[in-house]
């Protein structure tokens, strides 16, 4: 495959599930209606948060001192269980492969998920969404005229995103 | 690798089959009261739990499926996707019955495993069974012995390997 750094879409989520930003860099997966964006942003949103509450849940063997049993670990001591990983919060979907792309989701501490659609053979995509998110805090968030929560319409935004990743095939 | 659960879903949304294995408590930093008598939960202890994560598992991979096949089209199968806790596999069969199966982080990708319990277990013990019904509600004639202990002894090799 000749474009194997592909980088399809790009589509932001605000905290409550809504569609603020959809752009599409490159052809490779199929062009879906505005509406249809709405709803997978909907979807999504709907779906990261029961990933999370899927996490499978590890019981801890019934020990007779309980004050030992997770001293720094997230849980609380009174619980029972443990999760698989506890060196890491509990997150949602990271991300998703399929035959024809790979999606990453980066969730901001504030909410904001950005959903990158890249080429499943595309290498270091947390580069390239931290590279958005430094873009995203630049352009979107630092333009006084840019209503929180709101569609991005930032004109700026999009024309460095546009030149970032241009330069970076 | 450690495998955490396994579930089937039939054409009708229904869990036909579900499983989970827990494995044995993790390590902790001050584990020094471990007590060598109390028995660890071992691996492939069956729980007979009535809780409903079955369905919020479907909910996901049936919205995550239908979602990958809006953006690649038909002819694109859904995978596999990782949290920062678990990976969540999923097969499907062109008869629509779906298997997935949560692993930890390190495994491997299952897809080929699973196939290999569809086509090696699943028909050979419930399929091709004359004395299982068509179809399988509430896990009828799926969980025959001999599909139990042919699992649990697959899932064991991969878990070792």
């Amino acid at each position: 495959m000749l474009h194997t750094q592909a980088v399809f879409s790009l589509i932001i989520i605000n905290k409550a599930g809504g569609l603020i930003y959809q752009r599409e860099f490159q052809a490779g997966l199929r062009k879906l209606s505005t509406n249809d964006y709405l709803v997978l942003a909907g979807t999504f949103h709907g779906v990261h948060a029961i990933t999370r509450s899927i996490t499978p849940k590890i019981p801890l063997a019934p020990t007779t001192n309980s004050p030992a049993a997770s001293p720094g670990t997230s849980t609380p001591a009174a619980s029972s269980y443990s999760y698989p990983n506890p060196g890491a919060s509990v997150s949602g979907l990271d991300y998703l492969e399929s035959d024809k792309f790979r999606l990453t989701c980066f969730q901001t501490l504030t909410g904001t998920k950005f959903l990158l659609f890249t080429d499943p053979m595309t290498g270091n995509v947390e580069t390239i969404i931290n590279k958005i998110y430094d873009l995203y805090a630049d352009y979107v968030m630092k333009n006084p005229f840019y209503q929180l929560e709101m569609p991005v319409r930032c004109e700026a935004f999009d024309r460095h995103l546009g030149a970032w990743l241009r330069g970076r095939t | 690798m450690t495998v955490y659960s396994f579930y089937i879903f039939d054409r009708h949304a229904e869990c036909i089959y579900k499983r989970r294995w827990l494995p044995r408590p993790t390590s902790i930093v001050g584990k020094s009261g471990q007590t060598p008598g109390a028995a660890p939960v071992g691996l492939g202890q069956t729980v007979k739990a009535g809780d409903d994560d079955a369905k919020l598992v479907f909910g996901t991979v049936f919205s995550l499926r239908n979602m990958v096949r809006k953006l690649g089209g038909e002819e694109d199968n859904f995978v596999s996707f990782n949290t920062s806790q678990y990976k969540l596999h999923y097969y499907e069969t062109p008869t629509n019955i779906k298997f997935v199966m949560l692993t930890d982080l390190k495994s491997p990708s299952m897809r080929i495993a699973l196939q290999q319990i569809h086509i090696n277990l699943f028909v050979e013990y419930v399929v091709k069974n004359p004395l299982s019904p068509v179809e399988h509600p509430g896990g009828i004639g799926v969980n025959n012995e001999l599909f139990e202990e042919s699992l649990e002894q697959f899932v064991q090799t991969r878990v070792l390997a």
